[in-house]
């Protein structure tokens, strides 16, 4: 583990990524005091200031601080994005695992299946996966959750069939243990390095894809301090304060880009060679 | 003269926790026509300094010393210098001759772009040249094997062409890195004659590196014995395989099999009811895929084994050999349920027709032990985890420890990952698991090929200690003949998926094999040498 996390900050991108990550994961868990304001403390009167001393990033349309609102507004966009990977990346890897184990036509079948729904577009399905369970923030961890699954079943099978090959699954099978140890002790620990590496860079994805989402209007709803809500109801003034909208998309890009280079350094520290 | 002279030659790996040293102050010289036979284990350094020799090593290499060619420095020589020596003056012959050849070029592109390159010949000459050189190696049609891809060749041709190459423009120094080790028995046999006939007609300065002590006392003249990356002796054959000065060498001449020396005693009752019967047993490869199906297309079916039919009796050790590709492995796992087979298996009386009848009882009766250690261990589980899973399965009241006892482990290394054991120390927690449910047969696939040959020796000497004491027999699986006379019972031989010859060691001893396909294994092998000692 030490050794790894020193492979990861030997690389610039590694090193940066998981700097990013770790600021992020301090917002995340410490936000609320860092605080400055509360997320719904309203003052009509400082309403579209320019950041300043008393307001480091500028107010709103009601007179609410943006940092505050950012600072609590973390906490439900990453903690659910990063919520939304777990869920898909979990179903994907087990089926995927499980495909490759079983082989032969059921791995046909299930893996026709998963590249039919691959052919629709992420966002569109989620959209479609909001519009029948309703708008909610849970609905939008459920439709990003079950947008990422596919994706990463294909991943985890073309890793977990060299898995498959290796002695150990066969003296297993000839030990007659079921399938579902085999597929969940045996073959799933082996498989996790490329899937951590998958999931990081697709927490990034998560994070734009919920914020899209609420965005829309189909994940969080107001008053929440969700930062893709923010931008929505930020649009509607911009030519008041463009402040309003510019923070939390940068908020936004900065989680992005720091979990796409954590996954690339951390790509590299597990795969030495390459 | 002397062609290839090292002297001092100190080899050292940078790596992030600090150097390794892999090559400790190597002196060797081999003169024009001499064969310099190099034996050591794996990761004694043997392929470092080959690659040391061929200036190819990677970029955290540190070395002292002098290696030269015929006079000439070879560390001191700039990089196009090398160029011009590589191929030209200093040949090679990889290990896998099917991995050593670029499987998009054809034969004959490969062995004239050497010609080309280092001899200025036109390609018209160099592929009339090469197709001499072909010929030279015992081809039977060159300009046909010209025209073919590598893998339009079978593993004999393509370490022919690749022996071609390296002799083909005459160089001082040839170094053989395994030549033999990835081919079949009789193969290769036919390319050890090879060997002995090029070097006797070119007078070529050869390093053979190989693990194999019984192989190089027939072929070199010189021996010189590495381990972890030392010289510990050197000398002739004879006075290293007669009068070993070294502990390490006397260890690695004792733990070499020898048929005449038998390792268990006694044989089991013949008249007592069989424990497996095999009956016509056949396993074929090759599924038609789905869409395929619908397209009514079939895909034609590989034959693993074709109507096997054998008897083990209970405590008998019945040794299996055969080339690769014969069909070993196949029964191995058809009997545990792997692969799918057809025709009968009984075991104890029962009937067992399909890998769904493979119940509890009978996969705690019969256990598998494969080839390769490093595969057959799940990485990610410490040992406690791999041994304790068929106690769970089985039931048994045995200690982990106790199992570790058994095969002569310490109880510490319970809390262990596979990847901090030995190769040797790996197989024995394979051992441990595959005894942990008391089973009556226990089917061992290869399981020495990828062990040295003093772990080999006491891997082997374990295994007959737990057949003495628990009384089960085992399906012992192998290539080497040697080993398989000390220990089996009876020998069956495998060829091309089919039971050719199953017979008794003693039968053998007094008779000789019957089938003629056994007979041309026995003559192929490389006894031991006799010596002294």
């Amino acid at each position: 583990m030490a050794e790894l996390l020193r492979r990861l900050l030997r690389s610039p991108q590694g090193a940066l990524g998981l700097a990013i990550v770790a600021l992020i994961l301090v917002i995340v868990t410490c936000g609320p005091w860092l605080a400055p304001y509360g997320p719904d403390t309203m003052a009509p009167r400082l309403r579209y200031r320019s950041p300043s001393a008393e307001f480091l990033l500028g107010t709103d349309q009601y007179g609410r601080d943006i940092l505050s609102r950012l600072l609590y507004g973390a906490r439900a966009t990453v903690t659910l994005a990063c919520l939304a990977t777990g869920l898909g990346t979990m179903a994907g890897a087990v089926i995927g695992t499980t495909s490759a184990f079983l082989g032969g036509r059921a791995d046909e079948a299930i893996m026709r299946t998963i590249d039919a729904i691959m052919s629709i577009p992420s966002l569109l399905f989620a959209l479609l996966i909001v519009n029948l369970l309703g708008k909610s923030s849970f609905s939008a961890v459920m439709a990003i959750g079950i947008a990422f699954t596919p994706g990463m079943a294909r991943v985890t099978r073309s890793v977990a069939l060299a898995v498959r090959k290796q002695d150990y699954i066969n003296a297993a099978i000839a030990r007659g243990e079921r399938g579902i140890y085999i597929v969940l002790r045996e073959m799933l620990p082996n498989v996790i390095a490329p899937i951590v590496v998958e999931m990081t860079i697709r927490v990034a994805f998560s994070v734009m894809l919920f914020a899209t989402l609420s965005f829309l209007g189909l994940g969080a709803q107001p008053p929440a301090s969700e930062w893709g809500l923010m931008v929505a109801e930020a649009r509607r003034f911009m030519h008041l304060s463009p402040w309003m909208i510019l923070w939390p998309a940068l908020a936004v890009a900065l989680v992005a880009i720091g979990f796409n280079l954590l996954g690339d350094g951390l790509r590299d520290a597990l795969n030495p060679r390459t | 003269m002397t062609v290839l002279d090292i002297k001092g030659y100190t080899l050292d790996y940078a790596t992030p926790t600090g150097t390794v040293r892999a090559l400790d102050s190597i002196d060797l010289a081999i003169e024009r026509g001499e064969v310099l036979g190099l034996v050591g284990e794996s990761g004694s350094g043997k392929t470092s300094l080959a690659w040391a020799i061929m200036r190819h090593l990677p970029a955290n290499a540190r070395e002292a010393g002098a290696i030269s060619l015929a006079g000439q420095s070879m560390m001191d020589a700039s990089e196009s210098q090398i160029g011009a020596i590589r191929g030209r003056r200093i040949g090679m012959v990889f290990q896998d001759p099917s991995t050593s050849l670029n499987p998009t070029l054809t034969l004959g592109q490969q062995i004239s772009e050497v010609l080309v390159r280092h001899h200025g010949l036109t390609r018209r000459q160099a592929w009339a040249e090469g197709e001499v050189m072909l010929g030279r190696v015992g081809l039977k049609q060159p300009a046909a094997m010209m025209q073919r891809y590598p893998h339009e060749a079978s593993g004999g041709e393509k370490q022919r062409v690749v022996i071609a190459t390296a002799f083909a423009c005459q160089p001082e120094c040839i170094l053989f890195d395994e030549p033999t080790t990835a081919l079949d028995v009789i193969t290769a046999r036919q390319i050890l004659d090879l060997f002995a006939d090029l070097q006797a007609e070119t007078a070529v300065a050869s390093l053979y590196i190989s693990h194999d002590l019984a192989l190089v006392s027939r072929v070199a003249d010189h021996v010189a014995v590495l381990h972890r990356g030392r010289l510990v002796e050197q000398g002739t054959v004879d006075t290293v395989f007669d009068a070993p000065r070294d502990d390490y060498t006397r260890r690695l001449l004792a733990a070499v099999p020898r048929p005449e020396r038998r390792l268990v005693t006694g044989a089991p009752s013949s008249d007592a009811r069989p424990l497996v019967e095999v009956d016509k047993l056949s396993v074929h490869y090759g599924r038609t895929g789905l869409l395929a199906a619908l397209a009514g297309r079939r895909t034609a079916q590989v034959a693993g084994n074709r109507d096997v039919s054998l008897a083990i009796q209970p405590g008998e050790i019945l040794g299996i050999v055969g080339e690769s590709g014969s069909g070993k492995s196949t029964l191995a796992r058809a009997l545990t349920g792997i692969n799918r087979f057809d025709g009968a298996v009984r075991f104890d009386g029962r009937r067992i027709a399909g890998a769904g009848d493979m119940d509890r009882p009978y996969r705690r009766d019969v256990q598998i032990i494969f080839q390769h250690p490093d595969s057959s261990l799940n990485p990610r589980q410490r040992v406690r985890e791999i041994l304790s899973r068929p106690l769970t399965l089985y039931g048994g009241e045995e200690r982990i420890e106790a199992l570790l006892e058994q095969v002569r482990l310490p109880a510490s290394f319970a809390d262990r990952f596979p990847h901090q054991l030995s190769g040797g120390e790996k197989q024995r927690v394979a051992i441990a698991r595959a005894f942990a449910s008391r089973p009556r047969l226990v089917i061992c696939d290869e399981i020495t090929s990828s062990l040295d040959v003093s772990v080999q020796a006491a891997v082997i000497e374990l295994l007959v200690d737990l057949q003495r004491r628990n009384g089960t027999a085992y399906l012992f699986i192998t290539h080497d003949l040697n080993l398989v006379r000390q220990l089996a019972h009876r020998i069956a031989v495998m060829y091309r998926g089919q039971l050719v010859e199953l017979i008794s060691i003693d039968d053998l001893a007094r008779s000789g094999p019957r089938h003629a396909y056994t007979r041309s294994l026995m003559d192929a092998v490389t006894p031991p040498r006799e010596y002294a000692s």
